[in-house]
Parts: C-alpha cells; sequence; structure tokens
C-alpha cells in the first residue's frame, strides 16, 4: 500500500542515514571504513573466557580502537555500540553463572567463608577484565557497572547471603584477647572488592546485623548473671577496642582525615552503641526479678540498667517484664507472705535506684500491693516483723533507717520552687511518691493504720500473757517496741497498748503485795478489759484446789482494793503441777484446762470424757481430747476404752492402742487471743437482731438504708463495705436473700 | 495421786465493785456497765483520761447512780446542772462507799 508520499518519505529517511555513515566520502567507501571501525570496536569489547590470556586485547591495539571509537562517535552511533556491549555482557555472563555455581556448590559443601571470598575476588577478576576502556567516558562506565550487578544479583542463589554473611562474620575481631588486628587489616581487599562489585551497598543491612549479632553475642556471653559490678564502662572500652577498627576497615576504608572518619562513622556508630545499650537492657530486663532478689549485691546490674533506660526506652517494656515475672514467681499461693514482702521491699529499693520519680515503682508495686491486701495474714506478718517477732532475722526493716512517724502522701505544694511536674508517662492514679521510708509504703497498702494497730495489740496481747510475771525483762523489751511504734503511728494510736503495759506492771504490784499478806502458788496477770483484745472465754470452771486457790486470792485483792473485784478467766495461764504417784513423780507446767482435768483424776482414777467435760463446765471436746492426750503422752492416763481414761498410778509401757490415739487428728491449738478480723465478725454479729428486725418490718430494704438506720444504734461504727459483708456472709448462711441490691429475709 | 501446785500464772480481769450480786448470772454481762454521761464502760475510762483503774475512779451517789468521778465533777461544775444527779435531777450526794 506504499503511496507516494511514504515512498519518497522512506528514501529520504534511507539517504539521510546513508549520507551519515558515508560521511560524504566517494562511493560507500567511507561506509566501509564505519563497518570497519564497527567490527573492530565490538570485538574490542567484548567479554570473553577469562582464561585465554592470548586473545584479542591484544590483537587489536589501543590506539586502532581508539579511532574506530572516533569514528562510530562522528557517525553517532555509540548508543548504539554500547548497547551491542551490553548484549555481548548478557550473552557472555553465562561464563560468570557457571562459576557462581561451582563456588556455591564448594562452599555448600565445606561451609568454609574462605571459598566465599576467593568467589568474590574471581568476579571481580571478571569484573575488571571485561570494563570498558575509560575512554568510553563515565557514562559508560557506569552504565557497565549497573548492568553488571544486575547481572550478577540476577545469578545469585538463594544461599548466597547467608554464605556473605558468614564471610562478614569471620572478618570480625574473635573474642579471644590476643587476637592481633592483622585479621583485619587483611580483610581490607576483601571489603573493596565487595565495595565495587555493589555488594556492600545491597547488603548493607546484612553487614549491619552481623555488627549487631556480634555485639548481642559479646553482651550476652559476658554480662549475663554479672550483676555485682557495672558493666557498661567495660562495654564501651569493648566497643572502642574492638568494634571501631571493624567499623573503620568496613565502613571508612576510603577516608582520608579523620575528620571524614568521624563523619563516615557517626551513623552507624550511634546505631551499633545504641544496640549495646540496647541488648544490655534487654538482658537487665529479662533478668530483673533475679536481680532483685539479689539486691543489694546486684547494685551494680541496676545502675546499668538506669543508664541504659535514659538512651533506650525500654520503661513499659521493663514494666511488663517485672509484672509478669513477679505474677509467675511471687504472687501465688504458694509464696509465703513473708517472702512477698521481702520481695516487695527489696523491689522498691532497686526501682529507686533505677527510676527515682518512682514512676516504675508504682506501676509494678500495684498488683503486689493487691495481692498482698488480699492475703489475710499480711498485716499480722507486718506487724510482726515490726516488733522484731520472727527469729529469722532478716528484718523488712532496716536497722539504719531512722525512725520516723509515717508519712501521709502529701498533696503537691505549688509554692516550692523546686516543684517538678509529674513525670511524662505517670498513670493517671500516679502519687508522688516521695523517697519515705518501708513502714510507711507497707503500712499504706492498706487505708488506714487502724487495722495495723488493732493487729498489734492483739500480737501485743498474746504476747504479754505468755509472759510470766517475774520476767520483767520481756515486759521491758514489748515497752521498748511500744516506744518506737508510737514514733510511727503516732502516741494516741497506741494508748490502749500503754494501758496493757501498765496491767502488766500494776499486776506486777498487786501481786508483790497480795503475797506479802498471804502467800499464794496464783500469780495473776490482771488485765483492764477494755484495753485488751477480745479473749477467749469459755466456761471453765476449775475444780478443787484451784477454786479454793482463786478465791483466797480474789478476797486479798478485794481486801487490797475494796471497790474493785476480780473475775478470773480460766482458760488463760499456765499451771506448774507436781504430781505425786506411786512409783513417780511428774513435773509438768500445763495449761489450766490440763490442771483441771488432772485435779479430778486425783478424785476419782476412773473418768469418761463427757464426765471430764460436764463438771469443768461446757468445753469444746476436741480441746478436752487435746489435754486429755497431754496426760496420755506424759504417760499419766490412760485411755482404756474409748472416751474413758484411767490414771496410771504405777507406770505402764504405752500399749499400742494409745499410741495409735495419739496420732489422732487434734485440731490445732486456738490462739488465746482473737484475731483482728475474728474480732470484727464478733462485733457486727451484735446487729444483727437490729437488721433482723428492720427487715421483718419494712420487708426487702438496700444496704444504704440499712446502714443508715443501723447510725442510730449506739455504737455501731461499721462501714458499708462492712456491712455488705457481713449481709453477703448471712446469706451464704441462707438467713437472706438479695435481688437487685435490695436486701430480703429468707424466708 | 497427790497433785501440788507449785506456781499458777493465771490471767483475770478487775471489775469495779458496783454492789450487784455477782454470785451468779454475771456470765451475762459481759459488756459492763456503762457511765450515763459520757457512754464509756466503768471499766473504761473516762474522756479526759487515759489510764482506767484508781487513775479514774467511779463516784456512787446515794441515789444509786454510778459515773466516772470525773465525769460528774465535770457535770457538777456548769451551772446548768444545778448540783443534781443527771439520771434523776435529785440533788446530788455522793454515797460513802460501804466496803
Amino acid at each position: 500500500m506504499a503511496t507516494d508520499a511514504v515512498r519518497a518519505q522512506v528514501a529520504a529517511k534511507w539517504q539521510y542515514a546513508f549520507s551519515r555513515l558515508n560521511r560524504g566520502e566517494p562511493g560507500i567507501s567511507g561506509l566501509m571504513t564505519f563497518s570497519q571501525a564497527w567490527r573492530l570496536a565490538t570485538e574490542f569489547l567484548r567479554p570473553r573466557v577469562l582464561t585465554d590470556r592470548s586473545g584479542s586485547h591484544i590483537e587489536y591495539n589501543a590506539d586502532d580502537f581508539r579511532k574506530a571509537l572516533h569514528l562510530i562517535n562522528r557517525c553517532h552511533k555509540l548508543p548504539a555500540l554500547l548497547e551491542t556491549f551490553l548484549d555481548d555482557l548478557r550473552k557472555a555472563f553465562k561464563l560468570v553463572e557457571r562459576e557462581v555455581e561451582q563456588h556455591m556448590a564448594e562452599y555448600e559443601r565445606t561451609s568454609g567463608p574462605t571459598i566465599i571470598n576467593q568467589f568474590i575476588m574471581r568476579v571481580l577478576e571478571w569484573y575488571k577484565a571485561w570494563a570498558p576502556p575509560a575512554d568510553l567516558g563515565n557514562t559508560c562506565l557506569s552504565t557497565y557497572t549497573l548492568n553488571f550487578q544486575t547481572n550478577l544479583f540476577s545469578i545469585l542463589p538463594s544461599s548466597f547471603p547467608p554464605a556473605f554473611k558468614a564471610l562478614c562474620a569471620s572478618t570480625l575481631p574473635s573474642p579471644d584477647p590476643d587476637a592481633k588486628l592483622d585479621d583485619i587489616i587483611s580483610s581490607e581487599s576483601f571489603w573493596s572488592a565487595a565495595e565495587m562489585l555493589g555488594l556492600m551497598d545491597r547488603y548493607d543491612s546484612l553487614v549491619a546485623s552481623v555488627g549487631y549479632e556480634h555485639i548481642e553475642g559479646h553482651v550476652l556471653s559476658t554480662c549475663a548473671g554479672q550483676w555485682e559490678k557495672p558493666v557498661l564502662g567495660d562495654l564501651k572500652n569493648w566497643m572502642a577496642d574492638k568494634m571501631i577498627p571493624w567499623m573503620l576497615v568496613t565502613y571508612a576504608r576510603n577516608a582520608q582525615t579523620t575528620e571524614e572518619v568521624r563523619h563516615l562513622l557517626q551513623g552507624v556508630g550511634s546505631r551499633f552503641e545504641f544496640h549495646m545499650n540496647k541488648t544490655l537492657c534487654d538482658l537487665r530486663t529479662r533478668e530483673i526479678f533475679d536481680i532483685i532478689i539479689d539486691f543489694p549485691d546486684s547494685m551494680g546490674a541496676l545502675q546499668d540498667l538506669k543508664e541504659c533506660l535514659q538512651r533506650v526506652d525500654q520503661r513499659s517494656a521493663l514494666v511488663q517484664s517485672l509484672r509478669k515475672a513477679n505474677r509467675k514467681r511471687l504472687l501465688h499461693p504458694g509464696a509465703d507472705t513473708k517472702l512477698i514482702l521481702t520481695q516487695y521491699v527489696a523491689t522498691i529499693k532497686c526501682l529507686r535506684i533505677v527510676d527515682p520519680p518512682g514512676v516504675l515503682l508504682f506501676k509494678i508495686a500495684d498488683p503486689i500491693r493487691r495481692y498482698l491486701r488480699e492475703r489475710p495474714d499480711t498485716i499480722r506478718c507486718i506487724v510482726a516483723n515490726l516488733v522484731g517477732d520472727d527469729n529469722t532475722g532478716d528484718s523488712l526493716v532496716d536497722e539504719n533507717e531512722p525512725i520516723q512517724p509515717l508519712q501521709q502522701p502529701d498533696v503537691d505544694d505549688y509554692t516550692d520552687p523546686n516543684w517538678e511536674p509529674e513525670p511524662i508517662d505517670a498513670g493517671p492514679e500516679f502519687r508522688t511518691n516521695k523517697p519515705s521510708d518501708i513502714i510507711s509504703t507497707l503500712v499504706s497498702i492498706y487505708h488506714s493504720k487502724d487495722l495495723f494497730v488493732k493487729e498489734l495489740q492483739v500480737l501485743l496481747a498474746q504476747r504479754l500473757l505468755a509472759v510470766l510475771e517475774n520476767d520483767i525483762e520481756k515486759v521491758d523489751k514489748e515497752r521498748k517496741n511500744i516506744e518506737i511504734l508510737k514514733i510511727r503511728f503516732g502516741e494516741a494510736a497506741l494508748q490502749v497498748c500503754e494501758v496493757m503495759l501498765r496491767d502488766m506492771s500494776d499486776s506486777k504490784r498487786i501481786d508483790t503485795h497480795a503475797q506479802m499478806q498471804k502467800p499464794s502458788v496464783v500469780h495473776p496477770t490482771i488485765i483492764s478489759r477494755q484495753f485488751w483484745p477480745a479473749l477467749k472465754t469459755g466456761d471453765l470452771v476449775m475444780p478443787g484446789q484451784f477454786q479454793k486457790l482463786q478465791e483466797e486470792y480474789a478476797s486479798e485483792f478485794h481486801k487490797f482494793k475494796p471497790d474493785k473485784k476480780l473475775r478470773w478467766l480460766p482458760q488463760l495461764g499456765t499451771v506448774h503441777l507436781e504430781l505425786e504417784l506411786q512409783d513417780r513423780t511428774v513435773d509438768v507446767t500445763v495449761p489450766p484446762l490440763e490442771a483441771a482435768f488432772i485435779e479430778l483424776f486425783s478424785q476419782q482414777t476412773v473418768w469418761s470424757m463427757d464426765e471430764l467435760i460436764e463438771v469443768v463446765g461446757s468445753i469444746d471436746r476436741s480441746a478436752a481430747l487435746k489435754a486429755l492426750i497431754t496426760w496420755v503422752d506424759l504417760g499419766v492416763l490412760k485411755e482404756d476404752v474409748e472416751d474413758t481414761f484411767r490414771l496410771l498410778e504405777v507406770a505402764e509401757d504405752p500399749s499400742a492402742e494409745s499410741r495409735e490415739r495419739r496420732m489422732a487428728p487434734v485440731t490445732p491449738d486456738v490462739a488465746p487471743v482473737m484475731g483482728a478480723q475474728q474480732q470484727q465478725a464478733e462485733k457486727i454479729k451484735v446487729y444483727w437482731k437490729f437488721v433482723e428486725g428492720m427487715l421483718t418490718n419494712l420487708g426487702a430494704l438496700p444496704v444504704d438504708r440499712i446502714q443508715s438506720m443501723l447510725r442510730i444504734v449506739p455504737g455501731y461504727d461499721q462501714t458499708v463495705e462492712q456491712l455488705t459483708m457481713f449481709l453477703e456472709a448471712a446469706r451464704r448462711e441462707g438467713l437472706l436473700t438479695v435481688r437487685d441490691g435490695m436486701w430480703k429475709l429468707n424466708r | 495421786m497427790k497433785v501440788t501446785v507449785k506456781h499458777w500464772h493465771a490471767v483475770a480481769q478487775w471489775r469495779w465493785d458496783i454492789g450487784n450480786n455477782d454470785t451468779a448470772g454475771n456470765e451475762d454481762d459481759d459488756d459492763g456497765d456503762v457511765c450515763g454521761i459520757c457512754r464509756v464502760p466503768f471499766e473504761g475510762c473516762c474522756p479526759s483520761c487515759k489510764m482506767p483503774g484508781d487513775d479514774c475512779p467511779l463516784i456512787w451517789g446515794e441515789c444509786t447512780h454510778i459515773f466516772h468521778m470525773h465525769c460528774l465533777l465535770k457535770w457538777i461544775g456548769t451551772a446548768a446542772s444545778k448540783q443534781q444527779c443527771p439520771m434523776d435531777r435529785r440533788p446530788w450526794v455522793t454515797a460513802e462507799r460501804k466496803v
């Protein structure tokens, strides 16, 4: 369909092209010289097998090539030449590919990084051999480099990056301190080869990761479990001694001046240093629980952690990790309350070092405090520790810490010129936790210190009642304790304890007087009942001579203090007895119930348990059994038939039966003093009648209403929460039902 | 068998001897009587005292009413009292203790 116009156009084009190539030479001689030049140039450039050194480069000398090039350039055919060259390159790359395969196969067999080194050197040789001469200009060279690299990368197998990484790692300084730096220097050629081939750019992150992993390995191997001394300084020295030379070779080979070096290393150097800090920080975060256990032997680790946390933002990770560790290792039923408290105190001390403002502490302490609040024996444990009750020796309280009053959380004082706002990551409920003493912190687990004072009272009562009246030292020790606690809790709170102590000294005085009037074996502790915690009272009636002794002493007391009289608490105290039996005497100190029983056996040698219980008043069967078994154990009584005991005037070998009986489950010894919680329950029980009456008359009531009505009752001092707990308990016993918050009698 | 008590470390509470019959059935009066003025048990102490017992004694009226001495004296000291017993408004006369 060639029209004339098209034909003319094609002719014109052809003419133009021809004239350009022929350059106006006569005939087609111009064309001939051009094709000659073209052939020479392409032949010259063609990539060849490296081995035939004899080859073409020598055949064509550089001058001819330059002339040919000049000719081609005049004909504007350089781009075409370049294209042909690159095409040839692509075709010739099969040669490289074969070698790649060979080397990689070799590497996979031996997995020695030197193979890879050889391989890279070999590829560099190819690269250099095929490079076009400089006459072609920079553009040409860079196009060649780009194409060579593209081709190279496309044929590198997937196993190459790990191999390359292994090679990089082999250039690192060995952990052996004696290793010389020569190894690093020798690897310089490798690094320049890698850079020339573009491997550095392509595998930049790989090279960096080699550095990271090396740092990580070093930190983990040298610092794990080393908590005594700070290690950060050593690590920094190590970085300077070992890592910087490597970095110099790797990243700043070509630098001429120190300024340049600094510039080149700035980025990577700070990244490596950050990584070192982060690795150490992560390590310490993982170890934090054990670090706290080891406190104060782990000061170094804590200081490191503090420094690291300033560089690395790992605070939340630390909180998470420690909270998790606490949950897993501390806050479970298997852990002793004492242990939890000790660890809590150590945590406080440790985190004060790591984070003085206390934000971390607040976040970590919260679950511990909540857990402790749920434990029934926490207060007892703290109080026992306060008065030095435990003999384990490791007190929660630092002996050197000055005794100071409990600190209340104080409100921000905005007129203080040194006032600082809350730290930025403080939680919403964060209270500025001023470095207060440990006891204040422990007491603040609970909302009020009253609970502590109550528990303290109970504890003191137990200890005082155990004191024999002539043991002044012990009373003085308690007095000293109370004096110390007064400083903490305030005078008023411990007034009751003061009365208890005075009762002790009064008893002593009264007893001295009474003994002078009429000597007696009875030495009572006379207490002011309003000031002692509720004591276990029962209906024990002391039989025989005991009652006589009591009465005699009571009348003596009445003579001395005419306006007062005594009321015995027969369950409490101890009796030192001597039993004269036919063949032996038994000298023991026993509780009063045991004494009462043995007194009865002196009147009649065989008793059944029920008879015994009837004579001494209504007491627990289990308590009675326990008392009797005490005597069976002492070989004074024998249980012939079940629940029937006989006095052994003549000793008998304990029979198998009695041994068996000895194993019988005896209920654990109940404390003579009711615990604070028990007292609380006793107290609120009084109000049950009121609640019952109220609900009978008014039907269902919400708890608030019950509370407001109970307030009218004199002496009612329970909070709504306590009342709710009480109502809940009543519901569990089936006395009440609740629906939609309305309490109703269960009828 | 002969049982000899060599030493008895007993525990007892003291009570004010306020003349009520304590030979029987006194197990129930665990709460004890309270002072009509301060509502604190007699064995406790009046609001201005810290130590109970001899430091904060009771006072008996002819009208048989009993108070903490400090409480009553404070009451008598006010003009509004007109020197009367706060319970029955009869003139206060301190009774001699018949011990």
